[in-house]
């Protein structure tokens, strides 16, 4: 009986076949295939072809595993073996027919190879995007460096215009002027931010400021905004929230007006109400809440998740200009201390936006009080040599505008590093100071700060550089630093912030 | 005259292989990725008019591995000419382009290699500029399977060496 079953159940896997050396098939068992007695083994399958060359070796077993063959309309995967003889017997070709066991293997190996596929191709678009992504913050950091140079012509005449006689036609143009140069230095400002952040160059410093003061002159500033559109303003400023406090005042500063100038801009009637309130002090740590509400347009609920978005702008109609970066870059900056901004709204009724931030909070901090802003006079007749090094014609301008109103300086001009270092070295008219710009077209101004610094003369190496300049990323300024640049003026600038960094360094 | 030449093609796995070789036999080229195991066999018959010769070119489509050293040494007897082929888009494929031509080159002393450098149409040609200290300098052709780019070109042309 298990004869019977063993006859009816064994499926045959093997074939043997005894071939000469040119690969004549003399003997077969059709295990397999059936015609392959008296057969060139080449003309069964192209595989067997490349057999021949093996078949006049002397007694050798060469295993060739997983072969795929089609075959008299048959497609098998097999293990082939090919024994020779060295006592003259003809060579011996065993097929071993492992199709089922190479098809599962067919299996595994087709998910690993996927995945390890896609893995690398996921990778390399990784690898692109970020590329493309650095080449596009680079590119807008240097596209907002350039329309920095014209902007400080713009921004500077037009303050040095408005102190000319203008008649009433004159001044009106002139606030026309001045409040868009205004609004393209911001919008310039926002782009640049936004490719630090995406860029991950920006970083937050922490240094004591003058909290109340800084909240106070923001309400001045948004309280006269709000009034001039009609709108009420109301604040409310916990009498609890400490003087004075650790942090980035520039940013929070950044993050409060983004906020305000939205709650202004989207309002047409009501009021806006910024309320400031004291959490916490723990651990010298003090958490402050901030809340501005505004009874504005609104925002659909469908749109809240985008209004946070890089250049989305919710509101696209034309009456509501700006470049959609203010509400990224407050969230990025407030996410840049580990806080979160919240927002609810009720679409034709109004927005609150509000956070929650943390500031060092400790007795010893202290701020000097002679704050910016105050107006830069030089008293007496002294008059300062200042040496400009700038290639820049619109920036000479400005400059030579502003000392020339002041009357108490004598500008020398140059971009030559050779003529730099002459001018300093002149004993007879020793140079108070240098204005220093960096991309010069001969020699980098940091550069040429390093050879002043090595000139012989003490008074003539220790001559106070300033740096003016668009590009101030945190390594620019620590390589201006360690180049021997005292201090350094952000272009474009205006004539206070110009008199002022004069001011502040003189000796 | 007719004689038949042994072809071995190598290269990771997913750079083409079976797809370089099927464009050539059949004139045919599929999206779909099929993991070759064990190795494939095909023949094209090849003539070389100025040699008035016909070549029978035996090409073995082996499994893609990432290490030429893990190949089984069964399939490269008697090997007349190995096209190693990467993918120019998957630098994984071609990290170790030199030191796996050395390895052939010193396991294989007379038997000729030709690089090439697959998917071509997937890129341009200042990425390949770019790439030359990566795989330019090694390479002998540019391919695309997908197009057919260069593909008769490198196998009669590698038949007509061959003779």
């Amino acid at each position: 009986m298990l004869d019977i079953y063993k006859e009816k159940y064994t499926k045959a896997v093997l074939q043997y076949s005894i071939l000469d050396i040119n690969g004549t098939i003399l003997e077969s068992d059709n295990g397999l295939f059936l015609d392959f007695k008296n057969n060139y083994i080449g003309d069964i399958h192209p595989f067997f072809e490349t057999l021949i060359p093996l078949l006049p070796l002397k007694e050798n077993e060469t295993i060739f595993s997983c072969i795929h063959l089609n075959i008299e309309e048959k497609t098998i995967t097999a293990d082939i073996i090919l024994q020779t003889f060295n006592d003259g017997k003809n060579p011996l070709l065993i097929i071993h027919d492992l199709t089922k066991h190479y098809n599962n293997y067919q299996t595994t190996a087709q998910v690993r190879n996927e995945s390890v596929i896609n893995s690398q191709i996921l990778e390399l678009k990784n690898t692109y995007l970020k590329e493309k992504e650095s080449f596009k913050n680079t590119f807008i950091a240097n596209f907002s460096h350039e329309l920095r140079d014209p902007l400080t012509g713009i921004l500077t005449f037009t303050d040095i215009l408005g102190k000319t006689n203008l008649d009433n036609n004159q001044k009106d143009y002139l606030k026309v002027l001045s409040s868009s140069s205004t609004f393209l230095k911001k919008m310039i400002d926002d782009i640049l931010d936004i490719s630090k952040i995406e860029s991950g160059k920006l970083e937050l410093s922490i240094e004591p400021f003058n909290f109340l003061e800084l909240l106070n002159e923001i309400k001045f500033n948004y309280k006269l905004k709000a009034e001039q559109k009609g709108l009420e303003f109301n604040y409310n400023f916990d009498e609890k929230l400490p003087k004075i406090l650790g942090g980035d005042s520039k940013r929070l500063r950044q993050v409060l007006t983004n906020l305000l100038d939205n709650a202004v801009k989207f309002t047409n009637t009501g009021s806006i109400n910024f309320n400031v309130s004291l959490n916490q002090i723990r651990a010298q740590k003090a958490s402050v809440h901030f809340e501005i509400t505004d009874t504005g347009i609104g925002i659909k609920e469908e749109k809240i998740k985008d209004i946070f978005t890089s250049f989305t702008q919710v509101n696209s109609e034309d009456t509501f200009k700006g470049t959609g970066l203010g509400l990224a870059i407050v969230k990025y900056l407030v996410e840049l201390t580990n806080s979160k901004i919240s927002v609810t709204s009720e679409y034709g009724k109004g927005s609150t936006f509000s956070t929650n931030i943390n500031f060092i909070a400790n007795s010893s901090l202290a701020v000097s009080e002679k704050e910016v802003n105050e107006t830069v006079i030089f008293n007496g007749s002294r008059k300062y040599n200042i040496l400009l090094v700038e290639n820049s014609e619109i920036t000479q301008l400005s400059v030579l505008k502003i000392l020339a109103s002041q009357g108490h300086f004598f500008l020398d001009i140059m971009t030559n590093p050779e003529e730099v270092l002459a001018r300093i070295s002149n004993y007879d008219s020793e140079v108070d100071l240098v204005l220093m710009d960096i991309n010069l077209t001969e020699q980098k101004g940091d550069e040429i700060a390093k050879r002043i610094r090595k000139l012989p003369e003490r008074h003539q190496r220790k001559v106070p550089i300033v740096a003016v300049t668009a590009r101030v990323f945190k390594e620019d300024l620590k390589a201006y630093k360690k180049a021997g640049i005292n201090d350094v003026l952000k272009k474009p600038f205006n004539e206070n912030q110009l008199l002022e960094i004069i001011a502040k360094n003189l000796k | 005259m007719k004689v038949s030449k042994k072809i071995v093609l190598l290269g990771h796995f997913g750079v083409g292989k079976s797809s370089l070789i099927r464009r050539f036999v059949e004139n045919t080229f599929s999206d779909n990725y099929k993991v070759t195991i064990g190795v494939h066999i095909f023949k094209k018959n090849v003539t070389i008019p100025e040699k008035n010769t016909d070549v029978s070119l035996v090409i073995w489509d082996l499994e893609g591995n990432d290490d030429i050293n893990n190949t089984r040494l069964s399939y490269l007897l008697g090997t007349h000419a190995f096209i190693y082929v990467y993918d120019v888009t998957r630098p994984a494929t071609y990290e170790n382009l030199e030191s796996e031509i050395n390895f052939l080159k010193e396991k294989h002393k007379n038997t000729s290699i030709t690089v090439v450098g697959n998917k071509e149409d997937l890129v341009t040609k200042a990425y390949l500029k770019q790439n030359n200290e990566d795989f330019g300098k090694l390479t002998d052709l540019y391919i695309s399977a997908k197009t057919g780019n260069k593909v008769d070109f490198l196998f009669s042309n590698l038949a007509g060496s061959l003779i």
